[in-house]
């Protein structure tokens, strides 16, 4: 007779159908996660592959530096060759990117709208993608940031008013310096509402009148072959550079090697790290799932013990049973993994690139096959699957065809009775259902504590830029920092203002060097008696004392007494500074002195100052003196681009975080009322009442669950708290994660709606359990 | 007969004992007999006597302290766990009181269960029809009598056509007419395919029917008969 296949293969489809539900589910939510993730995995790495291709196609900087005043011939070819530096300096071109922030009014209201940079288009350096429409060919022409027009619904063919003068719309683009629109290289997020790029013709940047930025960048002559060459290469540069421009009796305003720069460098490395936290998602999601799977498995072993052991005795191997139950998850992960690639590569590919262009300033990209994607996405997931049940399975198989034929899988033999405590008899049972499901409840405890974490990310991120942005108005000093380009005018004459509200201040900004990430602080002198910075006894401080803003303290564990030391950008001095007290009134990293301690700490001529202080505006101060003004956009810009960016997607993320836990919570339970089916028949029988039964088997579960949930709301908050503090550790900035009493009540109050839901089903399938169920003896 | 197929099973001063000091039992205390090829064998003895112990050795999934079993001239207790199951693979087929099918497969797939294993199944459709389940074939077991289950447990068991077929009391679930049909089921197997059988009883009756009777009692051979005088499953009566 022709050997025949394993007939055991057939209970396959058999058990599919049978627990139809149950594989659904299961497959529906690894669908959707290997989905997503894949459509993560496809379009990071196709954008970041036409990212990396635009390098060369659009003829990307390799940093560029900005000088207070033109650069002659002369000193652009001794940067060039780095001939007056007494080292051997890196060899580069430079090119002129030569820009003006101008103020964007983008509904012709008559109202600043936010800032825009405009270029006047090049075809040296830093080119742009054009993704819709044409380049600017008129001196009323103009072509916009793609995403920027997106965002606040500027269309090609709508005319915008850029400092009073009129330009019409007719390209949206992507500059390949610009992939966020980070106004300055120390933001720590980029603003998409309130900033702006923009191309125009020459003649159109002749049309506008404020401050030219002596913008420069640069290529490198030999292309450093990695990181670290890049480092070496730009500080060799940075050096002779300091030496050329204080010998052209010129100054640095700004320099940013193209990896220090966050509008090039952001959108791939969040990209990057998101792709690395959707995969760790994955992990742990699929982790639970092979975890519930088994349990099941284990379940249904047991109750299959007396077949296992008629086919163990009949001379079926371990092997042969390990693999038959192994199959199951192996093959629902597997189809899962192959449909949720294939929707990985069609429709949440787009999801993902839909969310990127909204944040991102993208060039067009193409499909690429990625195998990161089939690896991460399909054989991980079926290695864990196949590695966490092929350890329980294994376990469960080391037993004796005589232990299985007699059911005795328990791995504690004579186990005595608990003693219970004298409770009623509703409340000794059910405690008797807790333990006998130790295992499942301890499942659904981790479970729901993953849920948890992201849940305090979807309910804790809106309350922390909720708090952030409710409370800018504590937190600025003062509506307005102008920031003046020197304390004199071209004239030599000293700048003063009329305004009643100035007030004079100093400002620098110094680098806490860490291992971690160079960090800007901002250092402040503050006049004495200060309507804006009241902090008592500051003038009576010793010269190298300070107070510092508690977001410094807070991310870098200062305290009173500590010594700060910080270094100058781009000169080789440092500064220590001992932490006096601490200044609550500030959201930025910043340290405060008085204005005298000032002028000594760093050498200032007497009446030296840096600008204005004022909760009005300045409007008797030349735009042309006035290197920067800080104001309540530039504290709240990062939470309303993360509220932007970020804020809608936590609202679905809240729902799937309910969905995850019902589907999570539905398995386990589901798991528990099977392996009791023959006792709540029983009870049935003896004449107890379905809401008597429910009241047993699912209170003891709602018990458990209340427990675990309350736990985890804890837990999982701590847990994306310190996931927080690492996170914005190695940004600059910082901002404490918050969530507020009602986003608690919310965490606990999304798995309990995720559980209620699930207890319909529950007690639905426990009306349906049959009284004959106890009274057969068919497995 | 030859020499060889009279001793085609033989066991040699077998020893079972269960746990340790005060409370150890001996279950069997030094057992010795052999069983002819194609002989129908039953063991028969009160509960307690070891007669179940006894076929759990016999079929590999339970060892003995000492003394051995030989099959066919192959020693059980030299055998690794590996090769016991190779062997219970090809030799041994086992019928248990409780049926214990496979829930979710139906009839004839239950039979290929066994099928399977062998190189040299029998017909399955022919065996179906020996049981007298080829209308039930497509069935699931729950939609069976226990007759009918046990049916299909030896089936599955007789399939892969066994040299031995080990039966654990495989009507003590069943009442008088469906155990006489089961009994007349055994019969004719023995006859038709001439495998071994050893089955396990408490019902004295069903010796009437045996080759071979083994009566047991507090772990020993109590007697040791071969039947001269046997009937058909047909007309036992208890």
């Amino acid at each position: 007779m022709k050997k025949i296949k394993n007939p055991l293969i057939r209970r396959i489809p058999k058990e599919l159908i049978g627990d139809w539900k149950k594989y659904l589910v299961v497959f529906l939510f690894l669908v959707l996660t290997i989905g997503f993730v894949s459509g993560m995995y496809v379009a990071n790495e196709s954008m970041i592959t036409s990212a990396n291709e635009g390098v060369t196609k659009y003829k990307q900087e390799d940093g560029h530096f900005e000088l207070k005043k033109q650069a002659d011939a002369t000193l652009l070819s001794a940067i060039e060759t780095g001939e007056k530096a007494d080292f051997k300096a890196t060899k580069t071109t430079l090119y002129e990117n030569f820009f003006r922030n101008e103020e964007e009014d983008y509904n012709n209201d008559g109202k600043k709208d936010g800032t825009i940079r405009v270029f006047a288009k090049t075809k040296d350096i830093n080119l742009a993608c054009m993704l819709q429409g044409s380049f600017p060919q008129k001196a009323d022409e103009i072509a916009i940031d793609r995403m920027h027009a997106d965002n606040v619904g500027i269309k090609v063919g709508d005319t915008v008013t850029v400092s009073g003068e009129t330009y019409k719309v007719v390209g949206l683009l992507a500059y390949v310096n610009y992939s966020t629109l980070h106004e300055k290289t120390t933001d720590l997020m980029f603003d998409a509402l309130k900033f702006d790029v923009a191309m125009v013709t020459q003649d159109g940047f002749d049309r506008l009148h404020k401050s030219i930025h002596y913008t420069y960048a640069w290529k490198y002559e030999t292309e450093p072959a990695d990181e670290a060459g890049e480092k070496t290469s730009s500080d060799n540069f940075m050096r002779a550079l300091l030496t050329q421009v204080v010998v052209a009796d010129n100054e640095l305003e700004d320099y940013t090697p193209k990896y220090g720069n966050p509008a090039i460098n952001f959108a791939t490395d969040d990209m990057g790290s998101d792709k690395a936290m959707g995969g760790v998602l994955l992990d742990i999601l699929v982790v639970i799932i092979a975890f519930i799977f088994a349990v099941t498995i284990s379940n249904t072993i047991a109750k299959e013990s007396s077949a296992i052991g008629t086919l163990r005795a009949s001379g079926y191997t371990k092997g042969e049973l390990v693999r038959h139950y192994l199959s199951m998850p192996v093959i629902v992960t597997l189809l899962a993994a192959i449909v949720g690639n294939i929707l990985g590569y069609t429709v949440f590919k787009n999801i993902v690139v839909s969310m990127y262009y909204n944040s991102y300033s993208l060039p067009t990209y193409y499909t690429i096959w990625n195998p990161d994607a089939f690896f991460k996405t399909t054989v991980v997931p079926v290695i864990l699957m196949l590695v966490v049940n092929l350890i329980v399975i294994v376990r469960m198989m080391q037993h004796t065809p005589l232990q299985f034929l007699r059911h005795d899988l328990k791995k504690t033999k004579n186990k005595k009775a608990m003693r219970l405590p004298g409770w009623s008899f509703f409340g000794r049972f059910r405690l008797r259902i807790m333990f006998q499901n130790v295992t499942n409840y301890l499942i659904l405890f981790v479970g729901i504590f993953f849920i948890m974490v992201m849940l305090a990310m979807a309910v804790g991120m809106p309350d922390t830029l909720d708090y952030y942005k409710s409370n800018t108005d504590g937190m600025m000093f003062a509506k307005y920092q102008y920031v003046l380009k020197s304390y004199e005018d071209d004239d030599n004459k000293r700048i003063t203002t009329e305004n009643k509200d100035a007030e004079k201040f100093n400002m620098t900004s110094l680098v806490k060097k860490s291992d971690v990430l160079d960090e800007e602080i901002s250092v402040y002198g503050i006049a004495d008696n200060s309507n804006y910075v009241k902090i008592k006894k500051l003038s009576s401080l010793k010269k190298n004392e300070v107070y510092i803003s508690t977001s410094f303290a807070d991310k870098y564990g200062l305290t009173v007494g500590d010594t700060v030391s910080l270094d100058e950008k781009y000169e080789n001095k440092s500064y220590k500074f001992k932490v006096a007290g601490f200044y609550d009134k500030s959201q930025s990293l910043a340290l405060f002195m008085s204005i005298d301690n000032y002028g000594k700490v760093f050498d200032l001529k007497e009446n030296e100052f840096s600008g204005f202080l004022s909760d009005s505006r300045i409007t008797d101060i030349d735009e042309e003196n006035i290197a920067t003004t800080i104001t309540i956009r530039d504290i709240t810009k990062m939470a309303d681009q993360l509220d932007h960016s970020m804020g809608s997607y936590m609202n679905y993320f809240q729902i799937l975080c309910i969905l995850l836990a019902a589907v999570m919570i539905y398995l386990l339970t589901k798991l528990i009322i099977e392996k009791n089916e023959n006792a709540i028949s029983m009870t049935k029988i003896l004449g107890y009442e379905n809401k008597e039964i429910a009241s047993l088997y699912l209170l003891s579960t709602s018990i458990v669950v209340v427990i675990a949930d309350l736990i985890s709301v804890i837990l999982g908050t701590l847990v994306m708290a310190a996931a927080w503090r690492m996170m914005l550790f190695s940004y600059s900035g910082w901002f404490t994660f918050r969530v507020t009493p009602i986003g608690y009540a919310k965490m606990f109050g999304f798995v309990l709606i995720g559980y209620l839901i699930v207890m319909v089903f529950d007690f639905q399938r426990i009306k349906k359990i049959p009284m004959d169920q106890a009274l057969k003896n068919v497995e | 007969m030859s020499e060889e197929e009279k001793k085609f099973l033989e066991i040699v001063d077998l020893k079972k004992g269960f746990g340790s000091g005060q409370t150890r039992q001996e279950v069997l205390r030094g057992m010795n007999f052999s069983v002819a090829k194609g002989e129908f064998c039953v063991l028969l003895g009160p509960s307690g006597s070891g007669k179940s112990t006894l076929l759990n050795i016999i079929g590999g999934i339970d060892n003995a302290d000492s003394g051995y079993i030989n099959i066919n001239g192959d020693k059980l207790e030299d055998m690794s766990e590996k090769k016991l199951t190779q062997y219970r693979r090809k030799h041994l087929g086992y019928v248990f009181q409780m049926y214990n099918l496979i829930g979710n497969l139906n009839v004839k797939e239950n039979i290929e269960v066994g099928a399977y294993l062998s190189d040299n199944a029998l017909d399955i459709d022919d065996l179906l029809h020996t049981l007298g389940l080829y209308e039930h074939r497509y069935k699931l077991p729950n939609q069976l009598s226990g007759g009918q289950q046990q049916r299909v447990s030896i089936g599955r068991a007789i399939v892969k056509n066994p040299d031995i077929l080990l039966c654990d009391e495989p009507t003590g679930a069943l009442d008088y007419n469906t155990s006489k049909e089961i009994l007349k089921l055994i019969e004719e197997v023995n006859q038709k395919y001439g495998n071994t059988i050893i089955m396990v009883t408490h019902n004295e009756a069903i010796k009437n029917m045996a080759d071979h009777v083994i009566k047991l009692r507090d772990g020993a051979v109590r007697h040791n008969d071969i039947n001269t005088n046997k009937v058909s499953a047909e007309d036992l009566e208890w």
